[in-house]
């Protein structure tokens, strides 16, 4: 770099920088911004020749009236955002059974013969393979799909334009939790994936309302959270009511969870906007583009490598690990139990304060970088903490069974009751956000401070919710 | 007119800072920075130019994504940058602070406004302040075929002759007037086209001295500095960033002898 | 399928399941109550914990800071200072202000004058490090944070205490190293800089005079919060219609205002010869029915900061065209046409731009 060779000139640039400012007097910006504009509409009146253009108006408003409108502006949007949903959740089952099939039923049998072949140690083999192959291949199955359905049909209507009329239609509900309107797409693109719903949250220019909408977003269930809520309503929820009502019963289960997750990052927002981030909506801005036919090629691929891919990169960077960690609480013993056995037994009745037990404390523990993982791991870590014969394939080894029966019979085994199934779903809503979310908060806000109360305040809601409905369905079923 | 015996092809870009903001300038002979109101087509311009050569990050300790891609034409390697879609220059957010100090630092050899045709007035306000930066730039006057069809005529010659920079009329989604955009950043880029950018006429007076007496202080400290106006302008909103860059002298590196910055008379 | 059960991990469950029913009622009891706790604790502000932070801050420091902030301010204003003034500002009795005085004087940052007492070199540059942090905390409050306006001055009269000049001077770089803070009052430079004070009060315009108000004085808060409430802001246009016998009329934002003297002279205006946008009575852009028609004649000096900046940029310039074209479901926020693109606005917000309606076209 240059020296510094006359620091005083320079400084006396600054100090009669600052006397003509005091000098121009408060309106300084305003007068450039006016000025520029003066400039724009001078040379815009020269050169623009404006013809009717009624016509070609008339059809974004026409469209415009009737997705803006009183009584079809909300049917609308919950509809096309249901079909979204729908597509999803049915697009991605056959694929993600196919992936599943691939890397666990083939994949993971061919590895282990390798690996035998090949002489590796027990140890090795199965930190390796059961560990760390595995919960990527889990992460991976589970969640590449879903994803890969959900973003792109998500930036279409980005794209198309519709989305900030989402915004424009819900910012009355989210003014009065003191967020931005565009916290209704940040929670849409957070039941995809959280991680993805936090960055999506840059589209809020306004720093107050974009950190409600970061710290928010955990409480839309996302894609890895779905699949547990719809097995755990199924077997629990749905089997409690006659046969007939079971299908509509647990989606009505699920369904409320969700909605039960919109209205506590509704209340939380509301919550921070009135104390630590207190201060009404610092600013707001909103343009309406006009609708565009969508580029769909384009559309595929940017939604494919910006959020599909770099999302679940960040994911199996947490989960390889992750499934390390669990194989070794689940093999390395201290006495004659593994730790993870120690870990359950002392947890045990703390958890059942809660409503919960030992295993899904456990599980959400070790489990932290996916929320993927945790059925399998809950399965294991039961199989294994129970002792039963015949079950699973061993200590730190994930699995699922081939029934939903067969889930059952595991999890009634580990003592699962009515009330632990709906405490266990209560408790996939509010807990802390996983590894990949937590990260991208970091990198997202930059502060640990926010990183952290992200972090907690979710999984002390989820023990304090679970904690007073176990107590009060207690009290009353004594 | 243009300064015909000095090195006329000579990349301007300032390639230190171009790297300390996170391009990297690997085979690259030419740097252009894409800028424009947000919904204006910007990035389908960014694509049509780069196609698949293009990978996306983030700013250097900013949580704004930013694109980055690169085409080749007539032998030279360009390297193409895409800046936040801002509605203005002079704000303090994070956006529009990353894309005036990529254009005031990185010095890009041609700087594209991308511009909606059917609001067009809009987006003059920030060509407007994309040209107190900077007179190497070409207006991407795009959106045209929605423009044809709102029966919006604009006059190209007049608006290019208004604002001293060429103007290339496009569509990019149909990808019309791409290959006079590209031909267009060549001309520049290489010198061949000398542009005269449009100087504000609308300031209030007393905003204008105001502006005058302190382009005159920083010329005797700054002698050559291009932009002279912007930065004594940015000293009167009180920009940190300008402020330190005059404290610690770091706008010399911003000096250039070349003749790009000095063809306009 | 068969499975084993019985075993005593299940044992242990149906025990902790089934024992005293009385067990739940304590255990939500115990569990209100911990919420209870920690509430009073950690609530922001009105918890234990802030007001433990605010009790340490409420030292002898804060008094001679406050005392030579009270002498600068005099004489800025160039008016009298002395025992009394002092006590009956800080609201401390007149022995203890005696005591207050004593100390700075043997600190050397004031010094005796006769009756009265003047700033050192030192005190006065002490005093403006005091003011300018109070001063960026107020712009900072009005800029980037939603904090209502007749709350500025408190909170950052306390955090001129707390803040020190360099992270001061980091958020006023943040923020664009602000000259003025919201009430129209110069703030120091770093260097401890400040320009002469300009304009003059409002009682001492004649009937038929234009000037533009300049400064609001923030001391006392109850007449900055009356003047605020009558909607009246730094940079707004007035013109005198009547002044003498201790009131002053006048018209500002195109409605007429009777004040006292007293309330009067907490105005600082700039006279100026042309008549300035605002005194003609302007009404909002909120009260525009659907396809309607209006130009902009300005943002009221109440919309300060980002939310301001943002305006401007999207065109919400004096002479621009708008027109209230849709509403969302809800009625709020509406979507106007400006320069071509639709740019939803919230009530509240539109509330703060000024526009004259034209008729439809």
């Amino acid at each position: 770099m240059m020296k510094q060779e006359e620091p005083g000139h320079n400084e006396e640039i600054i100090s009669l920088a600052n006397a003509l400012r005091w000098d121009l007097g408060m309106d300084f910006h305003d007068k450039v911004i006016e000025s520029t504009y003066a400039d724009a509409t001078d040379i815009a009146g020269k050169v623009v020749t404006r013809g009717d253009d009624r016509q070609a108006d008339t059809v974004d408003s026409r469209v415009d009236r009737i997705l803006t409108s009183r009584w079809l502006g909300f049917p609308i949007m919950f509809l096309l955002l249901a079909v979204v949903f729908w597509i999803t959740v049915a697009g991605a089952n056959v694929p993600s059974r196919m992936l599943a099939s691939l890397f666990l039923d083939t994949g993971h049998p061919f590895l282990k013969s390798v690996s035998a072949a090949a002489g590796l140690p027990a140890w090795l083999d199965g930190v390796l393979l059961d560990g760390m192959y595995l919960s990527i291949a889990w992460v991976i199955s589970v969640m590449l799909p879903p994803m890969a359905i959900f973003f792109p049909l998500f930036t279409l209507l980005e794209d198309l334009g519709y989305l900030p009329r989402v915004a424009f239609n819900m910012d009355r509900l989210f003014r009065k939790a003191g967020a931005h309107g565009k916290q209704a797409l940040t929670l849409s693109m957070g039941f995809g994936c959280n991680a993805a719903g936090v960055i999506a949250a840059r589209v809020i220019d306004s720093p107050r309302e974009r950190l409600i909408a970061i710290i928010t977003n955990n409480f839309s269930l996302c894609n890895g959270r779905w699949p547990t809520q719809i097995l755990i309503a199924t077997l629990f929820i749905g089997s409690a009511v006659p046969a007939h009502w079971a299908g509509f019963v647990s989606a009505g289960a699920v369904v409320f969870i969700a909605v039960l997750g919109i209205f506590f990052s509704l209340v939380v927002s509301w919550g921070l906007s009135r104390t630590v981030l207190r201060g009404e909506a610092s600013a707001f801005s909103l343009e309406l583009p006009p609708y565009r036919p969508p580029r769909i090629l384009q559309t595929l691929y940017t939604s494919l490598i910006d959020r599909t891919i770099f999302v679940l990169w960040r994911a199996i960077i947490f989960a390889a690990p992750a499934g390390i960690i669990i194989w070794v609480v689940s093999n390395v013993h201290a006495g004659d139990l593994s730790l993870a056995s120690h870990f359950i037994r002392s947890a045990d009745p703390l958890a059942l304060l809660f409503g919960l037990n030992g295993v899904i404390l456990l599980a959400y523990i070790i489990a932290i970088p996916a929320n993927e993982i945790v059925i399998p791991t809950i399965l294991m870590l039961t199989v294994m903490s129970v002792g039963l014969a015949g079950q699973g394939e061993g200590a730190g080894v994930m699995f699922e069974t081939d029934t939903a029966e067969g889930t059952r019979d595991i999890l009634a085994a580990g003592g699962w009751t009515l009330l632990t199934a709906v405490n266990l779903m209560l408790f996939s809503l509010l807990h802390n956000p996983c590894s990949t979310t937590i990260y991208t908060i970091y990198r997202e806000t930059g502060s640990w401070k926010w990183t952290l109360v992200s972090t907690f305040l979710p999984i002390l809601m989820g023990f304090a919710v679970c904690f007073f409905v176990t107590q009060i369905w207690l009290l009353f079923t004594g | 007119m243009s300064n015909k015996e000095a090195c006329e092809v000579c990349p301007v870009h300032h390639r230190d800072n171009l790297v300390r903001l996170g391009v990297s300038m690997d085979k690259v002979d030419f740097v252009v920075a894409l800028a424009g109101n947000p919904n204006t087509g910007k990035s389908t311009v960014f694509n049509n130019l780069t196609g698949l050569r293009q990978h996306t990050g983030n700013w250097p300790g900013k949580t704004v994504t930013r694109a980055e891609g690169g085409f080749s034409y007539n032998d030279s390697r360009y390297k193409l940058v895409d800046l936040p879609g801002t509605y203005s220059l002079l704000s303090t957010s994070t956006d529009e602070e990353i894309a005036r100090n990529f254009i005031l630092f990185g010095r890009p050899d041609v700087t594209v406004i991308v511009a909606d045709a059917t609001r067009l007035e809009r987006n003059l306000n920030l060509a407007l302040q994309i040209l107190e930066i900077t007179d190497r730039a070409v207006l991407c006057l795009n959106l045209m075929d929605e423009a044809r069809r709102r029966n919006i005529e604009i006059d190209i010659r007049q608006l290019s002759r208004e604002l001293g920079i060429p103007v290339v009329p496009a569509a990019a989604r149909r990808r019309e007037g791409m290959a006079e955009l590209t031909a267009m950043i060549e001309e520049v880029a290489t010198g061949k086209y000398a542009c005269k950018p449009h100087r504000s006429r609308n300031r209030p007076p007393r905003l204008q001295q105001a502006i005058d007496t302190l382009a005159a202080r920083l010329s005797g400290q700054f002698p050559g500095l291009p932009n002279l106006n912007w930065v004594a302008l940015r000293l009167l909103e009180g920009d940190q960033r300008i402020m330190d860059a005059v404290r610690s002298r770091e706008l010399d590196s911003l000096l250039t002898s070349q003749p790009a910055t000095e063809s306009q008379s | 399928m068969h499975i084993e059960t019985g075993n005593r991990h299940q044992l242990l469950i149906e025990g902790i399941l089934m024992s005293d029913p009385v067990n739940h009622g304590l255990a939500l009891l115990a569990g209100l109550l911990t919420i209870a706790v920690l509430a009073l604790l950690f609530w922001p502000r009105g918890g234990l914990l802030g007001l433990w932070s605010r009790w340490r801050t409420a030292n002898r420091r804060v008094l001679l800071e406050d005392a030579l902030k009270f002498v600068y301010d005099c004489e800025y204003k160039k008016i009298a200072f002395g025992l009394d003034s002092l006590s009956g500002h800080l609201q401390i009795p007149a022995d203890k202000a005696a005591r207050l005085l004593d100390r700075l004087q043997s600190m050397g940052l004031i010094r005796g004058d006769g009756d009265s007492f003047r700033l050192t070199s030192t005190g006065r540059s002490y005093a403006l490090r005091v003011v300018r942090v109070h001063r960026i905390w107020e712009r900072y409050l009005a800029d980037e944070t939603g904090v209502r306006p007749d709350e500025w001055h408190d909170a950052a009269d306390q955090m001129e205490h707390e803040l020190s000049a360099e992270a001061a001077d980091r958020l006023a770089g943040r923020i664009g190293n602000p000259v003025f803070d919201p009430h129209g009052d110069p703030i120091p430079s770093p260097e401890g800089k400040m320009p002469a004070p300009k304009g003059q009060s409002l009682s001492t315009l004649a009937p038929g005079e234009s000037a533009r108000i300049i400064h609001l004085e923030d001391e006392p808060q109850s007449i900055f919060a009356q003047l605020t409430a009558l909607g009246l802001f730094p940079g707004m246009g007035v013109y005198v219609t009547e002044s003498g016998d201790g009131k002053v009329s006048f018209v500002a934002n195109g409605e007429e205002h009777v004040l006292t003297s007293l309330f009067a002279s907490a105005i600082t205006v700039h006279p100026t010869k042309k008549t300035i946008a605002g005194q003609e009575k302007y009404e909002v852009l909120s009260a525009l029915q659907q396809g309607e028609q209006a130009e902009i004649r300005g943002i009221s000096p109440n919309c300060p900061g980002q939310q301001r900046r943002r305006f401007m940029d999207l065109g919400i310039v004096p002479g621009t065209i708008v027109t209230a074209d849709m509403k969302s479901p809800g009625g709020d926020p509406v979507a106007y046409r400006v320069m071509g693109a639709h740019i939803a606005i919230r009530k509240s917000q539109a509330d703060c731009i000024f526009v004259r309606r034209l008729e439809k076209a």
